[in-house]
């Protein structure tokens, strides 16, 4: 055999120094770069359905919206349901990255910016829908409120209005926290990236380089985002239900509606994380970052939340009883029992029967088992809303007001479109920035080898920040 | 003068050796880091950060426009509602306080942004990306005179790595 070049000989022996680049850095970043078949179908997909959603609109903007089946006494159908649906799904970010951060809950790390991210797009996919279910879109500045111009009354007193400022504020301040903690692992995607991406993430880390000024103005800033964030988000939805408990209608005007509004919106948004965490977790190998503990621990939060699900369709149904008021006992009589008992039922199954099962330790830390079952849980938060909405307001005081409400196709069609929309944004996210916080990640992984140098005098092989947290 | 370029491995020796530089009067330095510790920041500047203050006027800012622009309007456009007063104060606190929280959250980044000088610009001479890995640094400008003394601290809190080179 011919021996080496002796060049080759002298690079083996001397190889060039190469700094060498942190494993959370690879792996995280690796899912930006590269091709992925999966990715690709579900984005061609996600396309294909907003594609059709938007047409569909396009021709509900021509037609009006009687095509979408708007009649008498239902006019706040699937339109509405499904803003509530996502305003809700958009909750489990902030409560992930804010309250968890606040409770010094670092097993958040790994799952963090996921949930930033879908919080972030659930309230854009949300924001449509008032628009939406206005009909003609050109007069959606009547929903912003401003001085009395064309004789517009700005009733201050209408949760309708409280809406609007309380969802705004809260899609600002989900946007800001995200951005702010997505600076620093765009300097690691700058420092990585060549050519004209290396320009872009140039401008939108903005000069970071981690100075400790820089980390100590980004630290409070977090700090104090998530201490506003944490009223925030108990606000937000408190005030989507009173939309409906301001009201007289029965069935809506209860003083449980906000907490339990509260507690059905992280149920869902924790669910919503882990079905869009676990085929991510799957494609892009994440398995070292995004661990069963991650699971187990939002399971917790899963089963915790549905008993006060539970709690609250049960106190319903007793307030209704003991308050002798025919009304409201006709209204949950009708939820069970009337027309649209199949959707009622889905809910009690799908959010309080079924998430028991995470009593069991294996269960709870069972991904497919998780994946499925959560599947179901925000099938039956959405038909929670539906319940709500069109019960009450298909067979409200007077009985020969009611009516009978059935789905339009066009609703269908536009619900499934938003689902599209959402996946859509999330899916290009991916390939841009990175879907696990880097940094928050590595200053675990750092720690536990300072920690075990100190200890042990070597430095341990981390776990990552993950499975770290056991 | 001379600057002093360091690079470490754990954030203990970095807190260690800043601590260090500064009781023996080497203020004038800058540490990198890939992720927040709150020994660096402590050992480098324990003071209080001015982010609160720009949330404390964003605050302010944000819930006096909240009742503001809610007492100005109802008044400019007075409608009696339920029996309630023309410019009722308590459904005012919602609105109130979700200004609060919208113009707070605006300023504290705001704030970031000044404190931090988070604008797009050529990065220091002395960053690498190995900052952004896994190491850290930490840079200090002194006297020609001290820079062995410097060194030599650097050196004896698990430097890995130390250039030194002359400022302008």
């Amino acid at each position: 055999m011919a021996p080496p070049p002796a060049t080759a000989v002298a690079d083996a022996m001397n190889p060039p120094a190469r700094p060498r680049d942190s494993q959370a850095n690879i792996d995280i970043m690796a899912v930006t770069k590269g091709f992925h078949w999966p990715w690709l179908i579900a984005l061609l997909f996600a396309l294909a359905g907003v594609g059709l959603a938007a047409a569909t609109l396009a021709w509900q903007t021509y037609e009006g919206l009687g095509v979408a089946g708007y009649q008498a006494p239902v006019f706040w159908g699937v339109y509405i349901i499904t803003f509530v649906f996502w305003i809700g799904i958009g909750h489990a970010g902030t409560l992930i990255s804010a309250i968890l951060f606040l409770f010094r809950a670092k097993w958040r790390n790994a799952i963090n910016r996921g949930a930033e991210t879908m919080t972030v797009f659930a309230v854009l996919t949300a924001a449509l829908f008032p628009l939406i279910h206005i009909g003609r879109l050109w007069k959606f500045y009547f929903l912003l409120p401003y001085p009395n111009q064309r004789y517009l009354w700005v009733n201050f007193k209408s949760p309708l209005l409280w809406d609007v400022f309380a969802v705004n504020t809260y899609l600002t301040i989900s946007v800001l926290f995200f951005l702010v903690g997505l600076i620093p692992d765009i300097a690691i995607a700058r420092d990585r990236a060549v050519g004209w991406k290396k320009v872009v993430y140039m401008l939108l880390a903005a000069g970071w380089q981690g100075t400790g000024k820089q980390w100590k103005a980004h630290s409070r800033a977090v700090l104090h985002l998530s201490g506003l964030a944490t009223p925030l988000v108990l606000s937000v939805h408190s005030i989507v239900s009173w939309d409906f408990a301001m009201s007289i209608v029965p069935g809506w005007h209860a003083t449980i509606f906000a907490p339990y509004f509260v507690a059905g919106a992280i149920f869902g948004g924790f669910a919503m994380v882990i079905v869009v965490m676990v085929p991510v977790r799957r494609i892009f190998r994440l398995e070292s970052y995004i661990t069963d503990y991650h699971f187990e621990n939002m399971s917790r939060f899963i089963l915790f939340t549905s008993i006060i699900c539970g709690y609250a369709y049960g106190a319903e149904y007793f307030i209704a009883w003991y308050s002798a008021v025919e009304f409201e006992q006709t209204s949950f009589w009708q939820r069970a029992f009337g027309p649209y008992w199949f959707s009622t039922w889905c809910m009690i199954i799908f959010n309080v029967v079924m998430p028991q099962l995470l009593w069991i330790k294996k269960l709870r830390t069972n991904v497919p088992f998780l994946f499925v079952l959560c599947f179901f849980i925000n099938l039956g938060m959405w038909f929670e809303r539906y319940v709500i909405i069109i019960t009450s307001l298909s067979r409200e005081y007077i009985p020969a007001a009611w009516g009978l409400y059935i789905p339009s196709l066009v609703e269908m069609i536009v619900l499934a479109g938003s689902f599209c929309w959402f996946s859509m944004f999330f899916l290009l996210y991916l390939k841009m920035f990175p879907i696990i916080a880097i940094s928050e990640v590595k200053e675990l992984d750092i720690h536990a080898r300072d920690h075990a140098r100190h200890e042990h005098g070597h430095p341990a092989h981390a776990a990552h920040a993950s499975g770290g947290a056991h | 003068m001379a600057e002093l370029v360091s690079v470490y491995e754990y954030p203990s020796d970095v807190a260690t050796v800043v601590r260090k530089l500064k009781a023996r009067g080497f203020t004038d330095l800058t540490t990198y880091s890939p992720a927040p510790f709150e020994e660096i920041e402590l050992a480098e500047d324990p003071t209080p950060s001015k982010v609160r203050s720009f949330h404390l006027i964003g605050s302010l800012v944000g819930v006096v426009t909240g009742f503001g622009i809610q007492i100005w309007m109802s008044m400019d456009w007075p409608i009696k509602i339920a029996g309630k007063n023309i410019a009722a104060i308590p459904p005012m606190w919602i609105i109130g306080f979700e200004l609060q929280t919208l113009f707070g959250g605006i300023l504290v980044v705001v704030g970031l942004a000044i404190l931090a000088g988070l604008y797009p610009r050529p990065l220091d001479k002395h960053y690498s990306p190995r900052f952004s890995a896994e190491e850290f640094g930490v840079v200090v400008r002194c006297e020609d005179r001290d820079a062995a003394e410097v060194e030599s601290l650097m050196r004896g809190h698990n430097a890995k790595e130390v250039a030194v080179v002359a400022a302008h």
